[in-house]
């Protein structure tokens, strides 16, 4: 087997806070292979970005510690490295683009410059190159008049525009990975569909592996090879796209596909929300987290963190039940009442 | 020929890119018409457009001009502002105001103009000197403190409150009172007690950048924190400083005025604004006008420097679009 591009061995990152310790990132394991996506896919809260940014060190230690496991790129750790070398690694071979265009752009710069910034740093490019460097890449995220957009404020930018000058940017120095942190979430559903694509596009022009971390089930389908679903902190099932999507074993996950309208729907189907809050990370409860909110929990729920269970393949999941014969999907789900813990 | 051109010419009305429609070039053409805009080019346009402030350059200009070409022109036709000519010293003083002493004579048979010019110097050099001295210290001050945080930031901030915590003038008194009166110490008392406001204005301008998304952006591009300090954060939170140090310009000028006047600051015979008013008082329902033109001056050059501060402030505002 090829060498994994990234590996994400059981990392954990807290917060230790006057209020406790936030356990925001508890123990998340995936691999990325060259050229690959995966879709990283949870609800507010549940440790999504902060997997993303603890991968390139982007959270300020203290008040983050990394207490456990590592992140490995091309066999060479991310976690235990300098600073000075994370820094070369940071937008030259692990780029990131963020949520929100709107503000991810510095307004006093042109977005020529933004772009060349990261030529400049990593390339060792002259201004002039990576001036020029930027024009083209503008014109392939598919800006208009590149060569003199170029000498544009970023206010003079719409959010959709802004987000393609986000993805030059992160495009720049033609990075391994693209960590994509919600990209779409702040624009309106036409561009979405327009950056989606262009994002897709482009990895097949550039071969960059795609870190997708999205709220939208619709996204992740669309464009991952795999998924990894998170609920408070934790990895709860990963698997291929077909794997998860059709054969889904984790009861978060089916909660997560009920709360979506389907195309089969009936008039009379009502979507099935997950009922009930997510824990506060700090007092995350006892055995397995979903356990409150979970219309299929056990005694032992209650009691003993699962572990992950192979499905078949690489899908696994963790739940005590998942992949066990008489344990599937209820339609009726919605209706069972949950056991208040 | 001319028939090789036509085509040539419909040739380049062809749209540049592809999948542009035709309406949209014509907006982006519509909005980049003009010349190429820079942020301060974009400034600078906005500062024109208020009337006030330009008034307020105006002023400014003349005055500082004025006070750097005086020894040309000042001493020629209105006479000498220290000397004092003991001869005609009874039918000089206390003149009013005339042709050839403009603002009048003061006790000592002096031209006032004359004098009101060369305290301009004096006015204007504490102005931008003090405050040159409180924006270096507050400056370094205010990034140690917003940048950094935690004990950098409380030590920092508990010096400033204890500045805070003293009566301004009576500081600045005080403080000449221990160095002694004179040009240097005027300039280091008001320049070191301004710094606590400097640095907390860019502290908190510091703090409010430095949760950009665009600073978290910059660090995943790989910049260290010295060029994230300086190309990312410096440049977004400066602004306030100009606003807040132009208008520092004036209140430094007013507690030179106030020092003086209570004879703390500069020493006679050398010009000062707020000396000449002190010395006035003894005349003040003889020769108002002794008062009044120093008084003026004083006014005009704070307003103008607190007005054109104003203007700054909506200049600057990079998402303010004409």
């Amino acid at each position: 087997m090829a060498q994994d591009l990234l590996v994400v061995d059981d990392l954990k990152m807290h917060f230790h806070t006057r209020d406790g310790v936030v356990k925001a990132v508890d123990g998340v394991s995936f691999t990325l292979n060259k050229g690959e996506t995966i879709g990283v896919v949870g609800e507010s809260g549940s440790g999504k970005s902060v997997t993303a940014m603890t991968m390139l060190r982007l959270i300020p230690m203290p008040p983050g510690k990394i207490e456990g496991g590592d992140v490995r790129f091309n066999g060479t750790s991310l976690i235990t490295m300098s600073d000075d070398e994370i820094r070369k690694i940071r937008g030259n071979r692990i780029a990131m683009i963020f949520q929100d265009p709107m503000t991810s752009l510095n307004p006093v710069y042109r977005v020529g410059h933004q772009i060349a910034e990261p030529l400049m740093l990593h390339k060792g490019m002259s201004k002039k190159e990576a001036w020029a460097r930027a024009t083209e890449l503008l014109e392939m995220v598919g800006i208009p008049h590149p060569s003199s957009r170029v000498k544009d404020y970023p206010h003079q930018f719409s959010g959709g525009m802004r987000q393609r000058v986000m993805i030059a940017m992160s495009l720049a120095c033609d990075p391994d990975i693209l960590i994509a942190d919600e990209p779409t979430t702040a624009l309106d559903v036409t561009i979405q569909a327009q950056i989606l694509e262009l994002m897709q596009e482009l990895q097949k022009r550039t071969g960059s592996a795609i870190i997708m971390i999205t709220h939208d089930l619709g996204v992740v389908a669309d464009m991952a090879d795999r998924i990894l679903v998170m609920y408070a902190g934790k990895a709860v099932e990963y698997g291929t796209v077909d794997e998860v999507f059709y054969t889904p074993s984790h009861p978060y996950t089916w909660g997560l596909m009920d709360s979506l309208p389907r195309h089969d729907m009936t008039e009379k189907g009502e979507l099935c929300p997950i009922k009930g809050q997510p824990p506060s990370l700090i007092d995350v409860p006892p055995g397995c987290s979903f356990s409150p909110r979970c219309p299929y929990a056990k005694d032992i729920c209650k009691v003993e963190t699962p572990l992950s269970r192979s499905i078949d393949g690489s899908h696994v999941a963790a739940c005590h039940f998942a992949g066990d014969a008489g344990f599937t999907r209820n339609e009726m789900a919605c209706a069972l009442e949950v056991t208040a813990g | 020929m001319s028939k090789d051109n036509s085509p040539m010419g419909q040739d380049s009305k062809m749209p540049a890119s592809g999948g542009l429609n035709a309406t949209e070039t014509a907006a982006y053409d519509a909005l980049s018409a003009g010349p190429s805009r820079t942020l301060l080019g974009d400034a600078w346009r906005r500062l024109r457009k208020n009337k006030l402030a330009i008034v307020a350059i105006v002023w400014i200009v003349i005055m500082v001009v004025a006070a750097i070409s005086a020894d040309l022109w000042v001493p020629r036709f209105f006479g000498d502002p220290i000397a004092i000519e003991t001869t005609t010293l009874s039918t000089n003083r206390l003149l009013a105001p005339s042709f050839t002493h403009p603002f009048g004579t003061d006790d000592l048979g002096r031209d006032v103009f004359s004098r009101v010019v060369y305290g301009a110097r004096f006015s204007l050099a504490v102005g931008l000197i003090a405050t040159a001295i409180s924006i270096v210290i507050g400056l370094i001050l205010g990034a140690l403190a917003g940048y950094y945080g935690g004990l950098t930031d409380a030590f920092v901030m508990r010096g400033a409150d204890v500045f805070f915590a003293f009566p301004y003038t009576l500081f600045a008194i005080a403080m000449i009172a221990v160095l002694g009166p004179g040009f240097i110490n005027v300039f280091l008392a008001i320049g070191i007690l301004g710094w606590p406001s400097i640095a907390r204005v860019f502290r908190s301008s510091i703090l409010s950048v430095k949760q950009q998304d665009y600073i978290q952006a910059a660090r995943a591009l790989g910049a260290n924190d010295v060029r994230i300090m300086l190309h990312h954060i410096l440049p977004n939170s400066v602004a306030p400083i100009i606003v807040y140090g132009t208008m520092s310009i004036g209140g430094a000028i007013l507690t030179e005025a106030a020092l003086s006047f209570l004879g703390m600051g500069i020493q006679p015979p050398t010009p000062s604004w707020g000396y000449m008013i002190n010395a006035s008082t003894k005349f003040l329902l003889t020769a108002p006008w002794l008062m009044l033109w120093p008084g003026f001056a004083i006014l005009t050059t704070v307003l103008a420097f607190v007005l054109l501060g104003d203007g700054l402030r909506d200049a600057l505002d990079v998402k303010m679009k004409d």
